[in-house]
């Protein structure tokens, strides 16, 4: 893999990382300037590699442009964004979930990138693995969201058995994949940068030194199969939407969502991602601890969404999102599934606390279910330290 | 602290990159693209040029890679039946340092044009100079912005009447050589568009310079800087040309010397860029110099990260999983349950 990189906090620390790991065939450069390194990324990509980049919020935005040239020469690329408080130069050491819409929509034109969230600093190594699949069998550039808290955070993690790591193959194209007119034999004579695998809609990865294979790609449109400029309407409208059908296929390789509901008889829903897990979690804890009903649903993917996630919001009378931005993904949830979801939104720049957040689900379970809470010691009352005993 | 990072065995030329089987044709280097620039655009002398000259190099046509920014010459890489990449505007040269850092084996070339390479991507190219990444740049130099039709570059004179300059520019421009050479490249060189000759022999220099290669070329954008070069190119051409070759006679500041693109103090290489008034109209301040400034030899940046890759892997033992498998378990662990 080859790591091209600006120092940005909280996001160097993989930089310094990696750089140590180059016995693994590992190639860090770091480069002159955010665009730069994202830019040698992407030279590495199309070279063979997988390219990486590594930044924060501002480094997003200043590699807008180039991640937009991957989506459009769709070249495997991880963008490892490791979220911190904004806008602006904001808060560089402090955490925050507000980059989701800009990882979402930051770019010109209908440029969509999936994006793959770990939900704690365990799941990271996971959360990787799992964007780099996407971005190598789906030639893609994924983005990677992380925040602050998980980059400074630790905890205890299974060591994965190396032999039971996926294997990701690049399956590098090898040889013409289009019957020319000129063909004698009917077999395949040239080859089409554009012509996609009808499965995951991916196009032929050929590297630089592969004979008979020699291809421009760029940004400009490209026609349809053959991959050549091309400024018709139709084409255009067409390509919009195949990259976008490309994207939305991923969801067809994801795992179902995992709901946990103990009872069983919730009617209030919680839904977040990233690294708001560990507190949403010890929420609806205490909120069972002190008898009531209440279900949590976690998101790593949230582009695509996976398939069963409007089913799953349909079920629960309420859903409760808490970010630590001001609504993002309320935003995109009531986009795509119309689901009113009601917002729980702290921007102080920390992680969210349990007890607070438990109060927030408490009123709400009482709304839904037409009850009075009173979460009493499981909630803002002390005693409130109950992680010691887990519920069973 | 500052470690030696050890001098590994310079490399020369293209010697990484695989050779042709057999002798190639200029045909076989060009696509079946149309090609899309204005009648008379210095451009397509730059392309035949570039498609007569490849099949000497005896490279492996897969092995060679072209990289383009944004602007009229940046359309090139369509138009070779090679490996290439239009980007985006300026960072051709970033991505150029990705695909020869990643791979030894391949030949790459970067086109880009004044507004490319030292507005917008000014950042990139001197810190692909300053590296020494293994590339040849081809920097279009027409002194004009062409594809957005017509506004001053930060090569064109001042007081230029453009539509975004109608009172004339205000900017002082770069002379291109002068600022590859101010980045420590280790070649730098000029060439016109219409001198088939001197383009190729130049650009033949470049290729086989292992390192990052700057060439400036002339080009005349007849639409939009009409006759920028004119001073410089026809019967009287010569009188208002210096052709540098090593040992041409040079006068500067009261002082004569033989030039030596070899030397490693740029000092007098970078008095010789000074010469004739780039910042001006071409031709009325004394004669232009063209040809090769600088050609010194300095290991590339990629072949020194892909060292210190090799010093890396061979400082290990056991296989990939094993090696995976010992960093993961390196640090605090501990076993739990059965
Ligand atoms: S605008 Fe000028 S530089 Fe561009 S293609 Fe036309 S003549 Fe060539």
């Amino acid at each position: 893999m080859s790591l091209g990189s600006y120092p940005i906090t909280p996001a160097t620390d993989i930089l310094h990382e990696l750089s140590k790991h180059k016995s693994f065939g590992v190639t860090t450069l770091q480069a002159e300037d955010e665009i730069a390194g994202v830019g040698a990324a992407i030279g590495a990509a199309f070279a063979g590699s997988l390219g990486v980049t590594t930044t924060s919020g501002p480094g997003i935005a200043l590699k807008s442009e180039a991640i937009g040239l991957a989506v459009m020469t769709e070249l495997p690329l991880l963008i490892v964004d490791v979220q911190r408080g904004g806008p602006s130069t904001g808060l560089p050491t402090k955490t925050e979930q507000a980059d989701l819409l800009q990882a979402m929509y930051g770019r010109n034109g209908e440029a969509p990138v999936p994006i793959v969230a770990p939900q704690s600093p365990g799941d990271c190594f996971a959360a990787a693995v799992e964007a780099a699949r996407i971005a190598i069998t789906y030639r893609t550039p994924v983005m990677l969201l992380s925040d602050g808290y998980l980059a400074n955070g630790s905890e205890p993690w299974m060591i994965p058995d190396v032999d039971d790591l996926p294997l990701i193959d690049p399956a590098f194209a090898t040889g013409p994949n289009h019957v020319s007119k000129k063909s004698e034999d009917g077999e395949p004579d040239e080859f089409w940068p554009y012509l996609r695998d009808e499965e995951t809609l991916a196009r032929p990865w050929a590297v630089p030194g592969t004979a008979g294979l020699e291809h421009r790609i760029g940004g400009l449109e490209k026609g349809d199969g053959h991959g050549n400029i091309s400024y018709d309407p139709a084409n255009h409208d067409f390509m919009v939407r195949t990259r976008q059908a490309k994207i939305q296929a991923i969801a067809k390789s994801l795992p179902p969502l995992e709901v946990d509901d103990p009872s069983g008889e919730a009617k209030v829903l919680v839904i977040g991602w990233g690294s708001t897990y560990g507190p949403i979690g010890a929420a609806c804890r205490r909120v069972r601890r002190a008898g009531y009903h209440v279900a949590q649903v976690h998101l790593r993917h949230l582009n695509p969404f996976p398939r069963d996630l409007g089913e799953i919001l349909a079920r629960y009378d309420k859903v409760l999102v808490p970010e630590m931005n001001l609504g993002q993904l309320s935003k995109l949830l009531r986009a795509e599934y119309l689901v009113d979801g009601i917002g729980y939104n702290h921007v102080r720049g920390l992680p969210l606390k349990a007890a607070e957040l438990a109060e927030a689900i408490g009123q709400l379970v009482g709304q839904a279910e037409g009850i009075d809470v009173d979460l009493g010691e499981h909630g803002l009352n002390p005693p409130a330290d109950h992680e010691e005993a887990p519920l069973s | 602290m500052s470690i030696d990072i050890g001098t590994p065995s310079l490399r020369t030329g293209t010697e990484l990159v695989p050779a042709a089987d057999g002798p190639q044709t200029g045909k076989e280097f060009t696509s079946d693209q149309e090609v899309r620039w204005c009648p008379g655009c210095g451009d397509y002398a730059v392309l035949k040029a570039v498609q007569s000259f490849l099949p000497d190099l005896g490279l492996r046509r897969e092995n060679i890679v072209f990289v383009s920014g944004i602007g009229c010459s940046s359309r090139f890489p369509y138009y070779l039946d090679t490996y290439g990449m239009h980007s985006i505007h300026g960072r051709a040269p970033s991505i150029a340092t990705g695909i020869a850092t990643a791979r030894a084996d391949l030949n790459v070339w970067v086109v880009t044009g004044d507004g490319d390479a030292l507005s917008i991507g000014g950042n990139h190219l001197i810190h692909a100079l300053r590296r020494n990444v293994n590339m040849t740049i081809l920097l279009f130099n027409n002194r004009i912005y062409g594809l957005t039709k017509g506004q001053y570059s930060p090569t064109s004179e001042v007081g230029k009447v453009t539509k975004t300059s109608p009172m004339g520019s205000l900017d002082h421009p770069f002379n291109p050589i002068s600022l590859a050479l101010g980045a420590e490249a280790t070649f730098v060189a000029r060439t016109i568009d219409s001198d088939r000759k001197h383009l190729t022999a130049v650009l033949s220099a470049a290729a086989a310079h292992r390192g990052t290669s700057l060439v400036e070329i002339y080009q005349n954008c007849p639409i939009f800087n009409d006759g920028a070069f004119d001073a410089i190119k026809g019967p009287e051409a010569d009188t208002h040309l210096l052709r540098l070759e090593p040992g041409t006679e040079v006068t500067a500041g009261g002082r004569t010397w033989a030039h030596d693109p070899t030397a490693a103090d740029p000092a007098d290489q970078f008095a010789v860029s000074r010469l004739g008034d780039t910042a001006g109209p071409l031709g009325l301040g004394g004669p232009i110099p063209i040809g090769i400034f600088r050609q010194v030899e300095r290991p590339t940046y990629d072949d020194l990260a892909r060292a210190q890759v090799d010093q890396s892997k061979a400082a290990v033992e056991g296989t990939p999983t094993e090696r995976l498998t010992r960093l993961i378990n390196a640090g605090d662990t501990w076993n739990v349950g059965g």
